[in-house]
């Protein structure tokens, strides 16, 4: 689409100011199983989101067709939408922010490797999960890669472009052990195909699965508790819907009025990290404004709420660089948050709790987790821990507690900091207790 | 969207190398939601979704790939590039492209965008005005109307040709309740594949009192106890345990691959006897049902589970390869952007004897989940998890104390042995399923149920 002819018939219909981000991805995905080639997958795609202001409310739409009738569809849609529009958001296009960090994160490489190369690897990985144990029976595989960009065109002359890309393979096993049947999985993210090492790849999905084997629920009760990455970033990314400025003004965040309090433990300090080298890297938020890295609690004080224009200026702030451009809002979203490590390794953590129950898997987030409350009781497996050292495998129980209570109650944090597949990044935790549901 | 000719020359193309089977899925969708938010109107947000998707098969494997450029030079290239991961001779060629008459019987009476926007704002800002008059205590409140219309065409090289026009609306009321330092919430969310005419069938205005009623009423209920205890599941949403428990397991992308608890267990007793379990895709106007699933075949009636029995799986053209057994009608995509496989559409189960009254009475002690939320499986182990939205304690046979933050685990071969009484009440409920080839509309449904003993987990303690 000609951004210049939209921006002109948007402001011949009464649009003074408008925007335009445009997507390009193009994608493959490759699945093999059974020693077969099964999946093959490539796609182009291509996305027009608009928004402007019209009688001073914000209109949006957002179109994957791309011909000459495009311009005047959104348009229209804009115009429409916004005139039926209440919203007490301000409605904002951006005219720049001093300095951008930019960075190009497009690694030519991931497309440089020939599909051959990737197709072999993917049988590799199927043959080292068989043989790495008899019990592996079945082992599915595949690979995916997208490069794209995101370009950001507004009628204040604002340009912004940024390049991606990212690769990642998946694994996952059936292990059968008799009448027992458990499943196990890892995916490796990145954007650095040379960091990719099959054995250890192989590994990690092997223990996932086998780990697991002779898994059964433990007594119920409240047990001290270590979190792995996973669940503590898990937690991390619910618990920051409370800092997020929009819940705040809206009556929805029980962080309201708290700025500068303590409202976790000490051990607690929690960083939004756009900035940092990896495949999550981004300079620019989803209105034109520069992002960077800042901190969100520091030592358990609440130091900033996560704002875009509009909260922003109703707080007499300025934005933090954390609008998410929506198809019907603009919202706010943390970038590469991360719960800042500690110097204990993950065997001192054991050590110190001693005895207890260690959590590495909870299941159905999207429904066990209430995040406007903070409860959660969630299906979870891990293992207990006795005399410090990790003991019997647990599974089918239950872990219930409170969002905020556990911020509350962490009482060390390691130094085992690993970057998840949703962008959060988390050390393992020690925490007070957690109730366990099970025998 | 594209002429037979363009259609019958990319099929060619696509099976130049050796595939066995073509298919190209165009799709154009117009969704949008209009949200009235704490009294306010929101923006109107329209989407466009539009493109193609093209797959081709041999044998076992499969590619597929999509595009928005729609053109004879966009999906002719797409085309070709798809077929080289093929290597052999052309085994097919297809001559002509005939249309299949689609007989979609869902009956449409006003189409969803053909109605003045004050028709759809105003009934939202009444049930958003009657959830905050509830109370003080309601701090947030949202109404919204979500409207889509899916446009799609199907051409595949057994020279078919296969149009269909689905509309589906959805209403969604949602509430916050604020006490000192703590917050719950309640919603409610009816869909429909039908027209405008679908909010004339409900009463929003005391459906909102009914949501902020209950928002406010957990602010003071106990945390759910924890255990294993038996359990009555209300009708409705609480159909999402069979979904969750049986019925993705039940779909041939786990099962033909053996990565199901049921692959290999046709004609076995796997669930008490007191269940009979169906996934109807032909369900006259209902939120999951469609008159062709989206490799175009007819949506059928399945009867998966009969008096305990496995009789039948939900299945796909490729997954049927495997299994060596036919399609079923069960294929569906969230859009051009996914490769289509098994899903289910609208699964329930079979009305038994007693009534819900009989079926509370009938327990001493024990849990009474009236309302679920969401859920998830591993198909491979059958282990699953459900939240309850809204629960209460039955004692001495009769509905006591409301209780919140309550999850039902389990493993699905052994609950459906547990559903031991079935009652009258069947009704059905809008969710959305989450799965391989994206998100699509799916109806969970059943009478109220009575689950011998299942796995409560709550941050309650013991239940005494």
């Amino acid at each position: 689409m000609n951004v210049k002819k939209f921006f002109a018939l948007a402001a011949e219909q009464g649009i003074i100011e408008s925007e335009v981000v445009v997507t390009k991805n193009s994608s493959l995905s490759i699945g093999t199983f059974r020693g077969e080639l099964e999946n093959y997958s490539i796609a182009v795609s291509h996305r027009i989101k608009a928004r402007g202001i019209f009688n001073g409310q914000m209109g949006f739409a957002s179109s994957k067709k791309d011909d000459k009738d495009t311009p005047s569809f959104l348009v229209k849609q804009i115009k429409d939408g916004a005139t039926v529009s209440e919203s007490d958001d301000l409605a904002i296009i951006f005219k720049g922010s001093p300095k951008y960090k930019r960075k190009n994160m497009l690694n030519p490489a991931i497309q440089e490797i020939g599909e051959e190369e990737k197709i072999k690897n993917l049988f590799l990985i199927e043959k080292k999960l068989k043989e790495y144990d008899a019990r592996i029976t079945e082992v599915t595989v595949a690979y995916e890669e997208r490069v794209g960009s995101t370009e950001l065109h507004n009628s204040h002359g604002l340009k912004l472009k940024e390049n991606g890309s990212y690769f990642y393979y998946y694994a996952y096993i059936v292990i059968k052990d008799g009448e027992e049947t458990k499943t196990g999985y890892h995916v490796h993210l990145d954007n650095k195909p040379e960091k990719f090492d099959i054995d250890t790849f192989v590994a990690k999905v092997a223990k996932n699965g086998l780990d697991k084997l002779s898994g059964k629920p433990c007594n119920s009760g409240l047990y001290p508790a270590i979190l792995n990455q996973e669940v503590t970033a898990s937690l991390l990314q619910f618990y920051l819907e409370h800092v997020n400025a929009e819940n705040v003004q809206k009556g929805s965040s029980l962080f309201a009025g708290k700025l500068n309090e303590q409202v976790a433990s000490k051990k607690v300090t929690i960083i939004d990290a756009p900035l940092t080298d990896n495949v999550f890297y981004s300079y620019f938020d989803g209105e034109g404004v520069a992002k960077f890295n800042k901190a969100i609690i520091e030592k358990g004080v609440l130091k900033t709420f996560l704002h875009n224009l509009s909260t922003a200026s109703k707080f007499g702030v300025e934005s933090t660089g954390n609008a998410v451009g929506g198809t019907g809002k603009i919202g706010i979203a943390p970038s590469q948050a991360t719960l800042k490590a500690g110097k204990l390794s993950f065997n001192e953590l054991l050590t110190k709790l001693c005895n207890g129950f260690y959590l590495t898997e909870v299941q159905g987030l999207h429904a066990g987790m209430n995040p406007t409350s903070g409860d959660f009781s969630l299906q979870a497996s891990g293992f207990m821990i006795k005399d410090g050292k990790i003991d019997k495998p647990i599974s089918l129980v239950t872990v219930a507690g409170n969002l905020f209570a556990i911020f509350n109650d962490i009482l060390e944090v390691g130094s085992d900091s690993e970057l998840q597949l949703s962008g959060f990044t988390a050390p393992s935790v020690i925490i007070k207790e957690i109730a366990v549901s099970g025998e | 969207m594209i002429s037979k000719k363009v259609a019958l020359e990319v099929l060619n193309i696509a099976l130049e190398t050796g595939g066995d089977f073509a298919e190209i899925f165009l799709e154009e969708t117009l969704s949008s939601a209009v949200i009235v938010e704490s009294g306010k109107t929101q923006p109107v947000a329209s989407n466009l979704n539009f493109g193609a998707g093209i797959r081709i098969l041999k044998g076992l494997q499969s590619v597929y790939g999509h595009t928005n450029n729609v053109t004879k030079k966009g999906l002719t290239e797409l085309a070709r590039s798809l077929s080289v991961s093929f290597k052999g001779e052309r085994l097919l060629e297809v001559e002509k492209i005939k249309k299949v008459r689609v007989n979609n019987k869902h009956k449409i009476e006003q189409n969803l965008y053909e109605v003045p926007i004050e028709d759809v704002v105003n009934p939202l800002k009444e049930a958003d005005q009657a959830m905050r008059d509830y109370s003080p205590q309601i701090v947030r409140t949202q109404a919204g109307i979500t409207r889509e219309v899916r446009k799609i065409a199907i051409f595949n090289s057994e020279g078919k040709q296969i149009e269909d026009t689905q509309q589906r609306i959805r209403t969604m009321l949602f509430a916050i309740a604020m006490a000192p330092n703590a917050f719950e919430t309640s919603y409610y969310a009816p869909g429909s594949y039908q027209g405008f005419e679908f909010l004339k069938t409900l009463d929003l205005k005391a459906e909102a009192i009914k949501v902020a009623e209950l928002a406010v009423r957990k602010l003071d209920a106990a945390p759910c106890p924890s255990g294993k205890m038996p359990v009555v599941i209300g009708n409705g949403f609480g159909g999402v345990i069979f979904h969750e428990a049986c019925g993705h397991s039940l779909e041939a992308t786990s099962v033909s691959k053996n990565l199901s608890v049921f692959s290999n267990k046709l004609g076995e007793q796997i669930a008490n006897k007191a269940v009979t379990a169906i996934d109807d895709g032909t369900l006259a106007n209902e939120w999951g049902s469609n008159a062709v699933d989206d490799e175009g075949f007819k949506t059928k009636k399945n009867v998966l589970i009969k008096n305990g029995i496995l009789k039948n799986y939900l299945i796909d053209q490729f997954g049927g390869r495997r299994m060596n057994m036919e399609q079923n009608g069960a294929s569906r995509r969230q859009s051009y952007e996914f490769e289509p496989t098994s899903r289910m559409s609208n699964t329930y189960i079979a009305p038994g004897k007693y009534t819900p009254e009989e079926i509370i009475a009938s327990v001493k002690l024990g849990l009474y989940a009236k309302s679920m939320g969401g859920g998830s499986v591993n198909p491979a182990t059958g282990e699953f998890n459900f939240a309850c939205d809204e629960a209460y304690i039955i004692r001495d046979g009769k509905i006591a104390e409301l209780v919140k933050g309550a999850t039902l685990i389990g493993t699905g071969a052994e609950i459906l042995l547990n559903i031991d009484m079935v009652a009258n009440d069947l009704k059905h409920a809008a969710g959305m399923c989450g799965s391989m080839s994206g998100n699509v509309p799916v109806n969970v449904g059943q009478p109220t149920i009575r689950v011998s003993e299942i796995l409560v987990g709550g941050q309650g303690g013991k239940l005494e």
